[in-house]
């Protein structure tokens, strides 16, 4: 697939941004966690009308097909207003494994239209935890176990959940509503949830099955890693620029804490690191479009995540630090991006987790 | 007269991988040290019979005349091939001062000379008391008849040992009132009574390094370029490409590859903190090449480059440093010893690339005055 062009990219940028700040920007993102930490459906319309979440999907099943990059667009944006809409979940994992399994499926217009958000469900507490491990069946229609680490699953209309079946993987659909679904939620440093769900018998409708349903899974995790680190990018930018703001205004000693020289030094710092994220991590989404390999693709996907996560950690803790004590305030935003950056570096593996992975990939592409 | 510029960037790049593989010397490829001229003499010569010692400057005064997609390219290529800069010195900063600030019978005179080598520059720049504070130098140049008369002191002067020539920022005016005014660009013969050079010996103990000292040395009036007084502006307009060319990833990337295979001779990699380690050193220097990228790239669209390129070499040479100082890691007991190690087919000077790293974040303006240009032109800091 080619990388979208340059031009379609920047128009995007300017329309998911305007987008995002006419419905309030950052400060919606926070009156939405003070209400009860879940969306807004509007702005989940608005998204979809604008074919957010259709973005990788092929012109061909109702969506923009316009590749990784333009996904990475998107995220950015996100991270930029911390929305808590799953955009990512979307675009890079349910959508993501549809598209790859079964793209005739009504869901996928259900889920490009916004009419429907689905959480998957693929992960499983326990030594391990990859999908070949999973305890979770699936048999006669029902399914029976539990899945971890549910991202979105407070406000979905369902899980995709991936299972054993009789023969092999198979990836499912159960409604949130079903009968014997538990759902554990767990707060979040966000304001989000993550969900423990178990199944006892629970009805499902079996979308896919086979090893394409592991291959798909793989890709999918790939695209949302990715796509979560260009969230983080975006989230990343928009607090660095708080706190410059910040130490620009913030007067001590009768002057702008900015005119110190060992502010400034960190402030650059902190500049630097988001630029060199911004760029690897846009280099990795057109690098990923145009590759085909599932193992160089994974490889790449670890490369931003790493990136990412290292810089917002850095870039979020040291903007609490240049606010003083304000920062450690609820009321000053930057707590927000602060919470924001804590959940989606844990979420689909931190630095530390992806530069191991990377390195392995490497060892192996280097042996074979 | 080939035009390069009409050459797609492939064609150009190709061209000029060919040359130095075919014809730079194996012995010579990533020389640990600045070579004396007489040790790249006979490349230079190759280099130019082949027209091909100023790249950057036009055709008409003998360069290649490319433009800075190319250039960028066969700097690229140059060092990727580990080949020496040689005695660049007047091609990369006196050259091109002349040719833009010069008179036509300065051109006619010294441009063929620098690009035959037949005179040998060093740049007088830094003084013991200015050095991030360049604009506090003190060596005075005062009109005697029809020569300036030079008294004071240089340092830093790299090769001024192995120079016929040195380029200098003087103070003509000690009167100004601003100190970056009142300060010109003279050139001047070494080799007179009045010149005298002592090496500097550095932690690696290399002598690349010389302090030059004036003692009533003369040097012709019509050798100051450009306005008397003008000095200052004349070699900062210089600097915008090599800030690019400071920042480039090949340093790192070089060193990067020897880490490799050092630490996988040494078993180094069985340690998952060293693998943990190299990894961030790996990606550190992958990222900064795609920053690189995008400043490349802005060049090659015929913009030119604001003060933000200045993180480039920030980054680079600092991750250069870590990666030097894993070599010295991953020599483990061997971390202090002098000289090349081998491992396997492999020899890899940890101490000589680890000192190497050193000076990086201290010349080309030193990591902390970047970070005072990034803070005020690009985040617009206050003070």
């Amino acid at each position: 697939m080619l990388s979208s062009d340059q031009e379609d990219l920047r128009l995007l940028r300017e329309s998911a941004r305007t987008l995002f700040e006419r419905a309030g920007g950052s400060g919606r993102s926070r009156r939405l966690r003070d209400a009860d930490g879940g969306w807004d459906a509007d702005m989940i319309r608005e998204l979809a009308e604008a074919g957010v979440f259709g973005v990788t999907v092929p012109e061909e099943n109702g969506g923009l097909g316009m590749g990784l990059a333009a996904g990475g667009v998107i995220a950015e944006e996100v991270g930029r207003v911390i929305a808590p809409e799953p955009v990512v979940v979307t675009v890079g994992l349910s959508l993501g494994l549809l598209r790859r399994l079964c793209p005739d499926h009504a869901k996928m217009e259900q889920l490009t239209s916004g009419e429907i958000s689905l959480a998957v469900a693929w992960q499983e507490r326990g030594p391990g935890g990859a999908p070949a491990d999973a305890t979770c069946r699936y048999a006669d229609g029902k399914l029976t176990g539990g899945k971890a680490w549910v991202i979105g699953a407070a406000g979905s209309h369902g899980f995709l959940v991936v299972a054993k079946g009789d023969n092999g993987p198979v990836l499912v659909l159960a409604e949130a509503t079903a009968d014997g679904l538990a759902i554990d939620k767990r707060a979040q440093a966000d304001g989000s949830s993550m969900g423990e769900l178990s199944f006892s018998g629970t009805p499902a409708e079996q979308m896919a099955e086979g090893p394409t349903v592991q291959d798909a899974l793989a890709e999918a995790i790939s695209d949302a890693t990715a796509l979560a680190a260009a969230e983080l990018v975006g989230l990343s930018d928009r607090a660095f620029e708080i706190t410059l703001d910040y130490i620009k205004t913030r007067e001590q000693f009768d002057k702008p804490i900015g005119s110190f020289q060992v502010i400034q030094h960190r402030a650059v710092d902190l500049h630097v690191m988001r630029e060199v994220a911004q760029a690897g991590v846009r280099e990795v989404l057109t690098q990923m479009d145009c590759e085909t390999d599932p193992k160089i693709r994974a490889r790449l996907a670890s490369r931003a995540k790493a990136r990412a996560v290292t810089a917002a950690k850095k870039i979020t803790r040291d903007a609490i630090q240049l606010h003083g004590a304000v920062g450690y305030t609820d009321e000053f935003d930057i707590g927000l991006y602060l919470n924001r950056a804590l959940v989606l570096s844990a979420w689909l593996g931190d630095d530390a987790y992806h530069r191991r992975i990377w390195f392995d990939a490497r060892e192996e592409e280097g042996a074979a | 007269m080939i035009d390069w510029n009409a050459m797609t960037d492939a064609e150009f790049r190709k061209k000029i991988r060919q040359f130095f593989e075919a014809e730079y010397p194996e012995e010579l490829r990533h020389l640990p040290h600045r070579p004396k001229f007489a040790e790249i003499e006979q490349w230079h010569t190759k280099l130019h019979t082949k027209g091909w010692v100023a790249p950057a400057w036009p055709t008409e005064c003998g360069g290649m005349g490319l433009n800075a997609a190319k250039l960028l390219i066969f700097y690229e290529e140059q060092q990727r091939w580990g080949v020496n800069r040689g005695r660049d010195m007047g091609v990369q900063m006196v050259g091109p001062l002349i040719i833009k600030f010069g008179t036509q019978k300065q051109k006619d005179y010294w441009l063929p000379r620098i690009l035959s080598c037949e005179d040998i520059w060093c740049q007088g720049y830094s003084e013991p008391g200015a050095g991030s504070d360049l604009a506090n130098l003190r060596t005075r140049a005062d009109v005697d008849g029809d020569h300036f008369v030079i008294n004071g002191q240089k340092i830093w002067t790299t090769m001024a040992h192995d120079a016929t020539h040195i380029f200098m920022l003087v103070r003509t005016d000690p009167d100004a009132p601003k100190k970056q005014q009142g300060i010109s660009f003279l050139l001047a013969p070494m080799d007179q009574p009045g010149v005298e050079v002592r090496t500097i010996t550095t932690l690696s103990g290399e002598t690349e390094f010389c302090e030059v000292f004036f003692d009533n040395a003369r040097t012709p009036q019509e050798n100051l370029v450009g306005e008397l007084n003008k000095g200052w502006t004349m070699a900062k307009a210089l600097l915008s490409f090599e800030r690019i060319f400071i920042g480039s990833p090949s340093l790192a990337q070089n060193a990067l590859g020897q880490l490799e295979s050092f630490a996988r001779g040494r078993g180094a990699f069985d340690d998952p903190v060293f693998r943990d380690r190299f990894a961030q050193a790996a990606l550190d220097v992958e990222d900064h090449a795609a920053l690189y990228a995008r400043f490349a790239d802005q060049l090659k669209r015929g913009e030119t480059l604001g003060a933000d390129v200045s993180m480039l070499k920030i980054w680079v040479t600092e991750c250069f440093q870590r990666i030097t100082e894993l070599m010295i890691e991953a020599a483990g007991p061997d971390g202090g010893t002098i000289g090349p190690l081998q491992v396997g087919n492999v020899n890899v000077d940890a101490l000589a690339s680890f000192y190497k790293a050193r000076p990086t974040t201290i010349y080309g303006g030193s990591n902390e005055i970047q970070r005072n240009i990034l803070s005020k032109a690009v985040l617009g800091l206050p003070g």
